[in-house]
């Protein structure tokens, strides 16, 4: 059985610089695989490469079949899902607004549109009390949560979320890590880039470590007893 | 000093030139909403309006209303057709707004000599929408074109906002105008969208174009008077805002009536120019937009 993505070669060029040397990774079916790294490591523009947000070269296969490179829309129509770095979630609009959208490729607003909307409401309680609240209004948490919520609207069969945890309190960052370990658990496949090792490497079968653009190592969670562990990786590079 | 009577008279006209002003500088909003871009192309959609429905009236034989709704369709046509052929590729490359900008004036200039070509020099004008004599209210008089043209300008900025607050297209393109890149992750066609603003601003302005002509006149060249008129009712309102552009031209239209009225015809635009002046220097985000 292929895996729900295979990546080979994948490398992405902001003009002349190369943000992210030839890279190659692969998640089964399921899995929830960590890609850790510092700032600056690439972690940003591998997702965004392998959404084909980023122009680079290289091979991005989803169940076996080619994803395009220049297309993010198309990829998302296959079933791949980004949650971005800094949310993306529209401000100006309502919560209720923004996960409608979430659904857009979803024709019509029926039994299917509900359920999707009743599963999210169930993992976040809280949006569904804020319904009607402008999404710029929200606090971090909750933003992030709506962020990861009308993702799951577009029913993802992978999800791929940039720094989830970035700028939440601890406690908070545990809570929606936790969300998308009961998620990972219920079957769906997750890359999930960040920089909060200790909390990844909880919910994570397998990590990826990245530095200076270049995937350094890839390890499992019994490997990084430490933080110093995971500094030697990166000095490594 | 005027009389009030004939005050008030030329406020009221002021009011009704600044509903096409509105009108126009909603469909700046809506392209540069959609993209980020400022079509200045926007004045040959009003041009257009007019010259189809009278020549579909005059060469074809069409009743009014059918030749202002084939008008309408077809310039929202031809605004997609710029889309595609001018702003689409540019885009697509991330042509700076001063290309955009060049490009599109030329695109204004190339369809305004065209039609100079196809229709000839001399103005031409439509016939009211109906024959009723004018509505009289103490000693002023109404016309009733000035209401036709009160109403459906008011019924489209209301289907507009019923339109971007409840329709799944419309969500899609504020969508795009509040974060393009998140838009695409959700999957909707933002290139599509862009195509889409095009037809609809250009089907206001085509819109505002057939209004205007029984009131005044039009000729190939109108377009771009019209054209920086809506764009300065586009600023007053804070640029992006509708709801903005259109108070934004009712203001202007007012501020240029009172201009002819107490100083003289010449100072119609030195009006127009100051009132942008101001906005610029001491509320540059407009009516209603917020400082930024």
């Amino acid at each position: 059985m292929a895996p729900v993505l295979s990546v080979e070669g994948l490398s992405a060029r902001y003009g002349s610089v190369e943000a992210l040397h030839p890279a190659d990774l692969a998640l089964g079916h399921g899995e929830l695989v960590a890609v850790l790294g510092p700032n600056g490591a690439g972690k940003s523009t591998l997702l965004r490469a392998i959404m084909g947000l980023t122009p680079g070269s290289g091979r991005v296969r989803f169940e076996g079949t080619e994803l395009p490179r220049d297309d993010p829309r198309a990829v998302t129509m296959r079933g791949v899902v980004l949650v971005p770095e800094g949310r993306g979630i529209f401000g100006p609009m309502t919560v209720r607004e923004n996960l409608d959208l979430g659904a857009y490729l979803l024709p019509g607003r029926g039994g299917e549109f509900a359920a999707r909307l009743e599963q999210v409401f169930a993992l976040f309680p809280r949006l569904k009390d804020r319904q009607s609240q402008l999404a710029g209004s929200l606090s971090g948490g909750e933003q992030q949560m709506l962020a990861i919520g009308r993702a799951l609207m577009a029913a993802p069969r992978l999800l791929l979320l940039d720094e989830p945890s970035l700028g939440l309190a601890p406690r908070l960052a545990a809570e929606i890590l936790e969300t998308l370990g009961r998620l990972n658990r219920a079957g769906l496949a997750i890359l999930l880039v960040e920089q909060r090792a200790p909390l990844a490497l909880k919910l994570a079968r397998r990590a990826y470590l990245l530095a200076v653009g270049r995937i350094v190592a890839e390890v499992t969670p019994d490997q990084i007893a430490s933080p110093h562990d995971l500094a030697r990786y990166y000095f490594a590079a | 000093m005027p009389e009030t009577t004939f005050l008030i008279q030329t406020l009221v006209s002021g009011v009704g030139t600044g509903f096409i002003y509105g009108l126009i500088g909603i469909g700046f909003c809506v392209i540069y909403n959609a993209s980020g871009i400022v079509n200045f192309a926007q004045g040959v959609f009003v041009m257009l309006g007019g010259m189809i429905t009278h020549a579909l009236l005059t060469r074809a034989g069409l009743p009014l209303p059918l030749a202002a709704l084939v008008a309408v369709v077809a310039v929202a046509l031809i605004g997609v057709v710029i889309e595609r052929a001018v702003v689409r590729p540019l885009w697509r490359r991330n042509a700076t707004m001063f290309v955009m900008i060049l490009a599109t004036l030329a695109a204004q200039i190339v369809i305004e000599r065209l039609t100079l070509l196809a229709a000839g020099d001399q103005p031409k004008t439509l016939p009211g929408f109906s024959d009723a004599a004018p509505l009289r209210i103490g000693g002023i008089a109404i016309g009733v074109q000035l209401l036709w043209i009160a109403g459906v300008s008011l019924l489209l900025v209301g289907a507009l906002a019923l339109f971007f607050a409840r329709t799944r297209t419309g969500r899609a393109m504020r969508a795009c105008a509040i974060n393009r890149e998140a838009a695409a992750l959700m999957g909707i066609p933002v290139a599509r969208m862009l195509g889409f603003s095009f037809a609809l601003s250009a089907g206001l302005g085509a819109v505002a174009g057939i209004l205007i002509t029984p009131t005044q006149y039009t000729a190939f060249n109108v377009g771009v008077p019209f054209a920086i008129s809506g764009f300065i009712a586009a600023i007053l309102g804070g640029f992006g805002s509708a709801l903005g552009a259109f108070a934004g031209g009712i203001m202007l239209g007012v501020a240029q009536a009172l201009a002819i009225v107490l100083f003289g015809a010449g100072f119609k635009n030195v009006a127009a120019l100051s009132i942008l002046l101001l906005f610029l220097l001491a509320r540059p985000a407009g009516l209603f937009g917020k400082a930024h």
